[in-house]
């Protein structure tokens, strides 16, 4: 008998542990060896420990562990008391709303006297407004173009369709427009929009498919071919067409294709918007980049809206509405303007005056006639995009 | 009646593996199920055990109808042929399973699992796990487990059919001998038709899903009810005649076949030893040469040729091989001793032809 | 003569060798560039991550996991996978005990089921259930009136989730319980045990093994799946961000310690997979031995008797 003692389960079993000992309860928990003596009755709740030895327990410990931390850690914002609303927000406006949402909670807190937490998402423009008419219950929306606001009012009626009179300034209380972002010593000479459709310069935009800030980009580019030429289409086609032949990766977002640009150090050129271009340098840039301002460009306003039916729905409408309007008060707007964005309010456009210099802005109803003309002609499926791009492949 | 089968009848699908069979077990009897694989002998063993469920009949337990009592109710032991020890346990836990199922006392399980050791020859194992075991002491362990609970009736599935061959010998004396000690009534499936007759009290043949003959060892050897039972139990010479005259026929041998018709064809069988030779060529009727023999330890087996070409095989023993005298190629007289008629595989005969004729005439009694 | 055989025999030896085996510099080229490879495309990634997350210093590492957010998505992925993991192992144990015990119709069908979310994008199993779930979707109409939260709330999350992870225990197991049979359950049976009893002293037991193997895969699935939650996830911070996603949007973010909040936490999922790693290989290892002691041990009793 003895020389099998080799096999390990054999030698490491105590002597006196092999000979059957009394029952003793405290020793049921602490040994986790299977052991045929102590384990001879109460046989039902012991070969629980039995077969899932000494590992498998503390596996177990780990799940109960992690069930313990779940049962006091359920989602906050299910309680009643705390008032919540979600600003569901295109991608480079992250860092703008994480200040203004600080700002406004102070403000409603001395206003209505309620302590409020707003939560934020981000994401491409386009595919936030999908994600909005799949379900996601903003209570206000932020997003890049007032076309994907539209969306929502006539694809998911969780709006009425006239929401952009609702607001001052067509809906939008701050504005931008689309510059050009280059690295430093400016090496390919980029000045104006003519030079991105030159061979050998790499351009970095995102998808207009997806991205809102990309259809502005887009349409900046085509709108300054269309001044040049008179408003010849064919020439500003094959001008965006040049265009797109130099872009080596479309990211779904603007802020896709600044960390591309930016982190990745991918491109020549970044069609961006300005408040990124201006973040970029002001924040990562220590002199890397330059941002150069073409002759022409396009007035972007990036629209806000409440969507009624969610904000109804979680009884939100007072504060949803007085945190767009919010937006438009000099609090609201020196918020919007350090974060590089063109004020509406006189005073406070002044006091930024130097950030943001002058250039010829054209609008979209201007050159387009509105976001929709601009969404079908161009954006939709089998618009001039999808001609141009495949084109440019 | 310990167990008792009436008309039952397994079917896989449309495939049957058990045809209407009838047959019971005495309390206390050791009784072997035999046939070859595929015959539905096993199927059997596990109708009894309550792991299948009989498309048909009725299955007695005791006197008592056990079909929708379920496997865990039935009080039975059951041997699986590849033993299915409980990996995860030890010798140990592995018999004392079943009385902590039936929730026993621990000192009674205790007390058991020691007795079962002891009985089994097993002492100082009941800390080793299954794979620390030879093949002989699984076997053991799972007849031990199988037995701890008390049983009323054992069920072993080719208990023998995993081990060694020079094992099984011992194997099947120790089964015989805890049989005696334990007196429980036992079952078991064998294809191998000596250690069913070394084995068992009584012997019930398979083929095909039927029953094809239920009986001691000895009358299932002697007397087979049909073809396929006596090629199964041990050799026999099997030769079709064609009846003529009263006389059954086959080249040169012929079979007195009084009572049939003309034309009608018949299947004679006859063991080895029923076949007696002699170097005198005038003392049997036909004559023979001695092809080859071949040496089983104390029994010679000899292979006979007919002038007419047939074959027949014959047994006798060493002495009596140096007795008369035998060598390969040499000139004998033979008769055959006694013989019978046989059945079809699964068939029966009229009764007027269910006996053994001995000793057909010899030339001297002819003359 | 003796020595003409040897050298014999070495000649041959030798030539065999040539003849079966690539020259030493194939050897030793296939050996560099598989080690190079898995240095650079795995271990250089798995140290950056790292030195990035502690770039700015420990404080830095642990406020940035501290973060609200951050902490919310922590928390978060724990839920995601401790609901999902268990239901996978259910699930996982009866699909894998019906395939390996019985024969029925529509089993190649489900053994095909099983395998679907290895084959199908995780951003294509995402879609699926906002197209089931979502408020244009089949069940949309019916969930928003009674006002049911699934898509881009954590039972969404929860339900993507398990979808891409429905296939690792149920593989893990079938094979174990193919290989196992089924006479030890049915000993169990016989000797009284009830289904029950036998299912959790017989079969679970042995297949132990190949079940925590299983849930290890599953688990790090649940944590670091990205494409498929991104989808039902709505992204909001701070609710329904997973580690993964709150790792894409703080890389994402344009302030300067984005990036190494980013790697902090995303040094958390790297921290999960070595677990994982080294789970893994102990399972293995165990397993392996557990085979080797049977093997000796029945050489041991051969040469025994």
């Amino acid at each position: 008998m003895k020389q099998i003692g080799v096999i390990e389960n054999w030698a490491t079993q105590p002597a006196e542990r092999r000979a059957p000992a009394p029952r003793d309860p405290a020793n049921n928990c602490v040994d986790l060896e299977p052991d045929a003596a102590s384990s001879m009755n109460g046989f039902p709740e012991r070969s629980v420990g039995e077969m899932f030895a000494a590992p498998n327990k503390a596996a177990g410990l780990l799940i109960l562990l992690t069930l313990a931390c779940l049962a006091g850690g359920l989602p906050r914002n299910s309680s009643a008391a705390e008032r919540s609303i979600l600003n569901v927000s295109y991608d480079p406006t992250r860092e703008l709303y994480q200040d203004y949402n600080v700002a406004f909670v102070n403000y409603w807190k001395g206003k209505a006297d309620q302590l409020i937490t707003i939560k934020q998402s981000h994401g491409g423009s386009g595919k936030q407004a999908r994600a909005v008419i799949d379900g996601l219950e903003a209570d206000v929306v932020t997003f890049a173009l007032a076309y994907d606001i539209d969306v929502l009012a006539t694809r998911a009626r969780l709006l009425p369709a006239n929401w952009q009179t609702r607001l001052p300034n067509n809906s939008s209380p701050y504005t931008s427009t689309i510059v050009l972002l280059v690295r430093k010593g400016n090496p390919k000479g980029i000045k104006d929009w003519d030079d991105l459709a030159r061979p050998g310069v790499s351009v970095i935009t995102p998808n207009p498919k997806t991205s809102g800030g990309a259809r502005w980009n887009y349409l900046a580019a085509y709108g300054y071919e269309l001044k040049r030429s008179n408003g010849d289409e064919a020439k500003a086609r094959a001008f965006l067409k040049a265009i797109f032949k130099n872009v080596p990766v479309l990211d779904t977002g603007a802020r896709g294709a600044t960390t591309t640009f930016v982190q990745r150090g991918i491109g020549d050129v970044l069609i961006a918007w300005e408040n990124e271009a201006l973040s970029s340098v002001a924040e990562d840039g220590k002199g890397k980049f330059e941002i150069i301002i073409p002759s022409i460009s396009i007035l972007a306003e990036p629209p806000v809206a409440v969507v009624d039916k969610f904000a109804k729905r979680h009884g939100t409408e007072a504060i949803a509405k007085a945190y767009l309007e919010h937006l438009y008060s000099e609090e609201g707007q020196e918020i919007a303007a350090r974060n590089h964005y063109r004020p509406r309010l006189e005073s406070v456009a002044q006091k930024h005056a130097a950030e943001f210099p002058q250039l010829k802005l054209f609008t979209i109803d201007e050159l387009f006639g509105g976001w929709q003309k601009a969404q079908t002609t161009h954006f939709d499926d089998g618009g001039t995009f999808d001609e141009i791009y495949q084109g440019s492949r | 009646m310990s167990i008792e089968l009436k008309n039952v009848s397994k079917k896989f699908g449309e495939v049957a593996a058990v045809n209407s069979v009838n047959f019971s077990v005495k309390e206390g009897e050791l009784m072997a199920l035999l046939g070859p694989s595929g015959g539905g002998k096993t199927t059997v063993l596990r109708m009894i055990a309550g792991l299948e469920v009989p498309t048909e009949g009725d299955i007695f337990i005791r006197g008592k109808r056990v079909n929708d009592i379920s496997v865990r109710k039935r009080n039975i032991g059951f041997v699986f042929q590849n033993y299915a020890l409980f990996k995860n346990m030890n010798v140990f836990k592995n018999i004392a399973f079943g009385l902590k199922i039936k929730k026993w006392k621990r000192a009674d399980i205790e007390a058991r699992v020691t007795e079962l050791l002891k009985l089994l020859g097993l002492d100082g194992l009941e800390r080793r796990y299954p794979h620390q075991l030879s093949g002989g002491q699984r076997q053991r362990v799972a007849i031990a487990r199988a037995l701890a609970s008390k049983p009323g009736v054992l069920l072993l599935d080719e208990p023998f059919g995993a081990v060694d061959a020079k094992i099984r010998q011992e194997l099947r004396e120790w089964l015989v001998h805890l049989h005696k000690d334990l007196n429980v009534t036992t079952l078991f499936v064998t294809h191998d038709q000596e250690e069913a007759m070394e084995v068992s009290d009584r012997i019930v043949i398979f083929s095909k899903g039927n029953l094809e003959q239920i009986g001691a060892p000895r009358e299932v050897y002697e007397q087979p009810v049909n073809e396929f039972v006596a090629r199964f139990i041990g050799v026999m010479n099997v030769l079709e005649v064609e009846v003529r005259k009263g006389v059954g026929r086959v080249n040169e041998l012929e079979f007195p076949a009084p009572t049939q018709p003309d034309g009608t064809r018949l299947r004679i069988g006859f063991r080895p030893y029923a076949v007696q030779v002699s170097p005198d060529l005038a003392l049997y009727r036909y004559r023979a040469v001695l092809r080859r023999t071949y040496f089983l330890g104390i029994m010679l087996r000899l292979e006979l040729e007919l002038p007419s070409g047939l074959t027949l095989r014959s047994r006798i023993t060493k002495e009596e091989y140096a007795l008369l005298g035998l060598r390969d190629g040499m000139n004998l007289s033979l008769q055959i001793r006694t013989y019978r008629v046989l059945a079809r595989e699964g068939g029966s005969l009229p009764p007027e032809l269910q006996t053994a004729y001995e000793h057909p005439p010899t030339i001297a009694e002819h003359i | 003569m003796a020595g003409t055989i040897q050298s014999n025999l070495k000649a041959r030896r030798t030539a065999s060798r040539r003849g079966t085996e690539e020259p030493a510099f194939v050897k030793w080229t296939l050996i560099t560039i598989g080690l190079a490879f898995a240095l650079l495309f795995l271990l250089v990634p798995l140290v950056n991550v790292f030195y990035q997350a502690l770039e700015k210093g420990v404080r830095f590492y642990l406020a940035a996991l501290t973060e609200p957010d951050s902490w919310s998505a922590i928390r978060l992925t724990l839920i995601i996978a401790a609901i999902s993991v268990p239901l996978n192992v259910v699930f996982g144990l009866a699909a894998a005990w019906a395939i390996a015990k019985f024969e029925f119709r529509g089993k190649a069908i489900l053994i095909t089921l099983i395998d679907l979310p290895f084959a199908v994008s995780p951003v294509v199993s995402g879609l699926v259930f906002v197209l089931l779930f979502g408020m244009q979707g089949y069940f949309g109409q019916w969930l928003d009136d009674h006002n049911i939260k699934i898509i881009f709330a954590v039972p969404g999350m929860v339900m993507a989730t398990i979808f891409v992870t429905f296939p690792f225990v149920a593989r893990e197991l079938i094979p174990v319980m193919q290989a196992t049979g089924s006479e030890q359950e049915q000993a169990a049976l016989t000797l009284g045990a009830s289904g029950w009893q036998t299912f959790w002293h017989v079969t679970l037991p042995s297949v132990k093994w190949g079940l925590l193997y299983g849930v290890i895969l599953c688990n790090a699935r649940a944590m670091g799946e990205f494409g498929a939650v991104s989808v039902v996830s709505g992204k909001i911070a701070g609710q329904t961000q997973t580690m993964p996603l709150r790792v894409e949007e703080l890389y994402n973010s344009s302030k300067l310690s984005g990036g190494t909040a980013a790697f902090a936490v995303a040094s958390l999922l790297a921290l999960l997979a070595l677990f994982t790693l080294g789970v893994k290989t102990w399972v293995e290892w165990k397993t392996r031995r557990n085979y080797e002691l049977a093997q000796r041990a029945e050489a041991n009793f051969q040469s025994q008797i």
